[in-house]
């Protein structure tokens, strides 16, 4: 069974590119969420095997959306989309119980191969 | 692949030092402390303990890892326990930490810091027994033998009962953009499989973004197995490399083999050469000087045309002093690095003395020039060893007086203007005026009719002359033993004051009062027949212009009035040994502290006031009374500063 992904970011763009990237790896995209709020209901809901977050939204962080959804289930996979110069509040984000993290710009192989080595599947 | 351990000693022996001079005050702290306090503070001293064990097994300094495990244990025995720990624990845990710090600074030289002092292993191991079965530690028979012979290099310490300690190492994939943030990931998740012992580099570089040749070695206590962490561990991306291991299993070789010039690579902080700040200093003087001679220069420069060299003299001179502020704030050292070791240092002397002790210390956050930090530190600690030595009585007399057993010191700072006063306080027996006169008479420093002359305030600064703070009657009744005309010098030297106050049955203050910085200062030149010569800016009142021969005279010297009193005057030229100035005709009098009072002082010219790069005076000329310093002018002519007080008493 393919796993159940949920994308946060507030930008279309990102989350197109990212679900594209999912569907090609065999993921299947059960919802998405444009602010951190929004992110914590989604997988309130959703309950998927992975989330992928970024960073900086309004509303609420994504550091703090992950800080949320790690207490609504310790073993929730979370993994940061962070952008050069943002390894500080990358590592805010693994303090508050990220899994791993991904540095944009980036491929869509090095996307796959991160969370397929977090979810255990490499 | 071998990790190249020599690369981290540096930062290793530093953050070691921390660690155990931080065990140290924390046990000083332990003994004064309230109940309540005991376990927090016993947490924080089991905390440096575990980071120095941890630190050294990785550094793979097995002595010193198994001494700190040895001090961990008896420490942590202690955890949970609110009531006072017994002065034997205290004793064998500074024996500890200080043994710990020898072993810390022989490993700086790139040197194996071999193995602790058996004696002292035993008798740690003995009290955590002790303590354990809720016995007291007996008071050590014997001084731990120095010379006790090498036992065979000791195994790591044991990991705990179940756990197995593991040497993991990583190293970050090429293609990653940010290892660090990698390194954080890999710290955070051995976090979560046990406890990390060691990580190099830890927390703080990580987050820094430090993490050198991608690479990352921790040593942890773990149930899980190697191979379930390698697995856990391969669960995080770009990584080009995941081994762990039990430690102390891969053949590396002892760090004293590696490389001899064993880079200290500083990363948390930038350390300089403390003497490389001096040669910055110096050549800022240079600068300056240059920048004067420049000016002087320029004067000979016809007026209408001079105007852009004294522009650029001028931004030059702006620059330079800027240039002079950076390098004297990079210079400013707080007091911390004396007054942390004072409160150890009391407790010693007291324990040595049947006494009790507490010191207390405020104000040592304040600043100063690090030259001047070393030059008190002497003094400081010799007057706290009088006030604990001889000030202090023992808590028997303590009580019989009404006062507490335990005596107080009182160690404090606080800036007045551009001066720092250091003051320490007992309250102790006080000193006697009336021995004072009685021993500088015996000394024939004094006749007694001298003695006798002398208030009780002018008596106390006797204990300052030489010989006469030594005198063995006065060590034992008076309550101030040695060398406080030592300390004296000092101070002065240093370009501060020292002061007295005294009072029996009460206690003893002394005050020293000191410049914050050093080096530059304003001085006066002035000109007496053909000789140039300085007065710090720092101790003249006023100048003024007057015909000596019309002034009222008083035992021969004519008196200048001067701020609604009348001073005495001194023709400059005869105290330095000149033929007198003109005693008719006006005269410049220049109005400065001459020691008792102010004084005033005859020259023939005052040529204005100069910033001079002041250079101590070495033998002989150190010998000379009346001379303080010299001083290169702008035309290349040294100058002499003069020392009014001393000059007006030779």
């Amino acid at each position: 069974m393919s796993k159940k992904v949920l994308v946060v970011d507030d930008a279309i763009f990102m989350r197109n590119m990212i679900k594209d990237i999912f569907a090609s790896g065999g993921f299947e995209v059960v919802g998405e969420a444009a602010n951190g709020l929004e992110a914590v209901e989604k997988f309130k809901e959703l309950r998927p095997d992975l989330t992928t977050m970024d960073i900086v939204m309004p509303f609420k962080s994504g550091i703090e959306a992950t800080r949320e959804i790690v207490k609504v289930d310790p073993r929730a996979v979370v993994v940061m989309c962070s952008a050069l110069g943002q390894e500080s509040l990358v590592m805010e984000a693994i303090e508050a119980g990220a899994s791993d993290f991904i540095v944009k710009p980036f491929k869509s192989e090095d996307v796959l191969s991160v969370v397929r080595k977090v979810l255990g599947e490499a | 692949m071998e990790l190249d351990l020599s690369k981290y000693l540096g930062l290793f022996v530093s953050e070691s030092k921390d660690h155990l001079e931080a065990l140290s005050r924390t046990l000083v702290d332990l003994e004064r402390a309230q109940a309540g306090e005991v376990p927090e503070l016993v947490d924080k001293m089991f905390r440096h303990a575990h980071s120095m064990k941890g630190m050294a097994s990785t550094m793979q300094f097995d002595g010193i890892a198994l001494l700190a495990h040895r001090a961990e244990d008896v420490i942590g025995v202690l955890r949970g326990r609110s009531g006072p720990i017994d002065a034997e624990v205290v004793d064998l845990l500074l024996s500890a930490a200080d043994s710990l710090l020898g072993m810390v600074e022989a490993s700086a030289g790139g040197g194996a810091p071999g193995a602790p002092s058996q004696p002292l292993v035993d008798s740690l191991a003995q009290a955590f027994a002790a303590l354990k079965r809720g016995e007291r530690v007996p008071a050590p028979e014997a001084p731990t033998a120095v010379d006790a012979p090498p036992p065979p290099a000791p195994a790591a310490p044991p990991a705990s009962a179940g756990a197995l300690r593991l040497a993991v190492e990583v190293e970050v994939a090429g293609a990653c953009p940010v290892p660090s943030v990698r390194g954080y990931l890999v710290l955070k998740r051995l976090e979560a499989l046990g406890t990390v012992l060691a990580a190099s580099p830890g927390h703080d570089d990580l987050k820094a973004g430090r993490i050198p040749d991608r690479r990352l070695t921790a040593t942890i206590e773990t149930t899980q197995t190697p191979q379930a962490v390698e697995q856990a561990l391969a669960q995080i991306a770009d990584l080009a490399k995941v081994v762990a291991r039990p430690a102390g299993e891969e053949p590396s070789p002892p760090v004293a083999a590696a490389k001899a010039e064993a880079p200290a690579e500083a990363q948390r902080t930038v350390r300089v050469r403390a003497e490389l700040l001096d040669e910055f200093l110096d050549v800022v003087g240079e600068l300056l000087l240059a920048t004067a001679r420049l000016r002087a220069v320029g004067r000979a420069i016809p007026e209408a045309q001079r105007r852009p060299h004294d522009d650029g003299v001028d931004r030059l001179h702006s620059v330079v002093k800027d240039l002079h502020l950076k390098v004297m704030a990079a210079r400013m050292t707080p007091l911390t690095v004396l007054s942390d070791r004072l409160p150890r240092a009391a407790r010693d002397l007291a324990r040595r003395g049947g006494k009790q002790v507490d010191v207390s210390v405020s104000g040592a956050e304040i600043e100063i020039d690090r030259s001047l930090l070393e030059d008190i530190a002497d003094p400081v600690l010799h007057v706290l060893r009088n006030a604990v030595d001889h000030g202090l009585e023992t808590p028997a007399e303590r009580i019989a007086l009404g006062k507490s057993a335990t005596g107080h010191v009182e160690v404090s700072a606080r800036r007045e203007r551009d001066r720092v006063v250091m003051e320490i306080a007992d309250d102790g027996r006080g000193m006697d005026p009336e021995r004072l006169r009685q021993a500088a008479v015996e000394r024939g420093a004094l006749s007694r009719e001298q003695a006798a002359a002398l208030s009780d305030a002018e008596a106390l600064e006797l204990a300052c002359l030489p010989g006469v703070s030594t005198a063995r009657a006065v060590t034992d009744v008076s309550g101030r033993g040695v060398g406080m005309d030592a300390v004296k010098r000092a101070v002065e030297a240093a370009g501060g004051s020292l002061q007295i106050e005294s009072r029996r049955g009460q206690g003893t203050r002394i005050a020293m009062r000191l410049p914050l910085t050093v080096a530059v200062q304003p001085v006066l030149l002035v000109r007496v027949a053909d000789e140039i010569l300085a007065l710090p800016v720092s101790k003249v009142h006023g100048a003024a212009e007057v015909e000596l021969e019309k002034l009222e005279r008083s035992g021969g010297a004519p008196l200048l009035g001067f701020g609604g009193t009348h001073l005495p005057v001194h023709d400059l030229a005869t105290l330095i040994g000149l033929s007198p100035g003109r005693a008719t005709g006006k005269r410049s009098v220049v109005v400065t502290e001459g020691g008792e009072g102010r004084v005033g002082l005859a020259v023939d010219q005052l040529l204005g006031q100069e910033e001079a790069v002041l250079k101590p005076l070495h033998r002989p000329l150190s010998l000379v009374p009346g001379l303080s310093a010299v001083t290169v002018l702008g035309s290349g002519r040294p100058v002499f500063v003069l020392d009014v007080p001393r000059l007006v008493a030779a």
